[in-house]
């Protein structure tokens, strides 16, 4: 009972504690001819094709830190389970093509709690809910700007997490000239009390 | 009662809007500075070029010349003088992604010769509007033949849009005074390359 209500005092009044990003996975996307428009005279940003399901992993956890006391380190795992914030995902590009359209999307609950189990987990009343992921629109694609001005919520999700896939999909025009396009995927990680 | 119908006009559009998107400013590091992060990575996408060209209406997109017995009158050409001999119902569309930002052509020939005393005469003679491609590809007739001749000049990536009354209108002109018929088979074929 002690232990709960220090959480939860933590949880209301504490300063968010840094964490670390951590992205993984370098996707690479093909074309294939089934997947180009069929109908002359169409445009071919109808169907478009897909990465793979965790053509990206991201992980977000909490830095290890010092407590200010014993002077003893606080690993990441230690301020995971006894801080809890709530964290939204916005994703952005840089350098896609001018009428390229990039999506991107993860599933319900995708990745893994950070740690897997914590007391925060058997709480009766979770002040931010249980750490979960909720994605937005439904966990379908949302299509992501290339313009860092309005970089666009994903999902977010409460607690540590790790190995949240993320899958893309891209509809090219054919004002796009053929061949091999690098571009930049950012995401930015905006934690919250509340 | 107006407050009521307003109240719930309201309620309408409010629940039609659907899913609201949030943004944030990413460029700004004060919006994840305090408890966030940022990174990235590379996404590597490779399109393929792309190349179709279609005559519409579907499915045949053919088309017939000829006059009807009321147009018929003895003393002049069997396609003489009633409007007959032209045809402006074929529309041409095409699709085209250019690799290395190679221009495309679009051409045009017979799959069979042309029977002696007829000239079978195409051109460009509009374009509609939805797409984006070149409006202007070419001027003027060219008489069709087993040879392949340019009817849309240089252009790079472009679509016209799916469907008649969409991309090029054609103008096919007929020239039989010996009244010979096309030979069975008889087609006008567009590449686009």
């Amino acid at each position: 009972m002690y232990i709960g209500l220090a959480l939860i005092a933590n949880i209301s009044y504490g300063q968010i504690l840094p964490g670390t990003l951590d992205v993984t996975g370098f996707p690479s996307m093909s074309q294939t001819v089934e997947e180009l428009v069929k109908e002359a005279g169409a445009d071919d940003n109808g169907v478009g094709f897909e990465s793979t399901i965790d053509a990206t992993l991201i992980t977000f956890i909490l830095d290890s830190s010092t407590d200010p006391i014993t002077g003893a380190t606080v690993t990441s795992s230690q301020n995971c389970s006894e801080n809890i914030y709530r964290y939204s995902v916005y994703m952005h590009t840089v350098n896609a093509p001018q009428n390229m359209l990039v999506e991107a999307k993860t599933t319900f609950n995708s990745g893994v709690r950070f740690p897997t189990a914590i007391l925060y987990d058997d709480l009766s009343s979770q002040p931010l809910g249980p750490r979960d992921l909720r994605p937005e629109n439904g966990g379908a694609y949302i299509q992501i700007p290339n313009d860092g001005s309005t970089a666009i919520k994903v999902f977010e999700f409460v607690g540590c997490r790790e190995d949240i896939p993320i899958q893309f999909r891209v509809k090219p025009s054919v004002l796009d000239v053929a061949g091999l396009k690098n571009l930049d995927v950012y995401y930015t990680v905006v934690g919250s009390l509340n | 009662m107006k407050s009521l119908i307003l109240l719930l006009y309201i309620l309408l559009l409010s629940s039609s809007k659907g899913w609201a998107q949030e943004t944030l400013d990413a460029n700004d590091p004060n919006s994840f500075i305090f408890g966030g992060d940022q990174k990235s990575n590379t996404l590597s996408v490779e399109i393929l070029p792309l190349a179709i060209v279609d005559v519409e209406p579907d499915p045949s997109g053919s088309l017939s010349f000829g006059a009807s017995a009321d147009d018929m009158e003895a003393g002049l050409p069997p396609m003489g003088g009633s409007g007959t001999n032209v045809n402006e119902e074929l529309w041409l569309n095409f699709t085209h992604r250019s690799f290395n930002n190679q221009p495309a052509r679009i051409y045009v020939s017979t799959n069979q010769v042309v029977p002696v005393g007829m000239t079978l005469k195409i051109e460009i003679i509009g374009a509609g509007t939805d797409g984006n491609y070149p409006q202007n590809p070419r001027v003027g007739e060219i008489i069709l033949s087993e040879s392949e001749q340019v009817i849309v000049y240089d252009f790079a990536s472009g679509y016209t849009g799916d469907g008649q009354y969409k991309g090029y209108q054609l103008r096919y002109t007929i020239d039989n005074p010996e009244g010979v018929s096309l030979p069975t088979g008889f087609e006008v074929l567009y590449r686009i390359e």
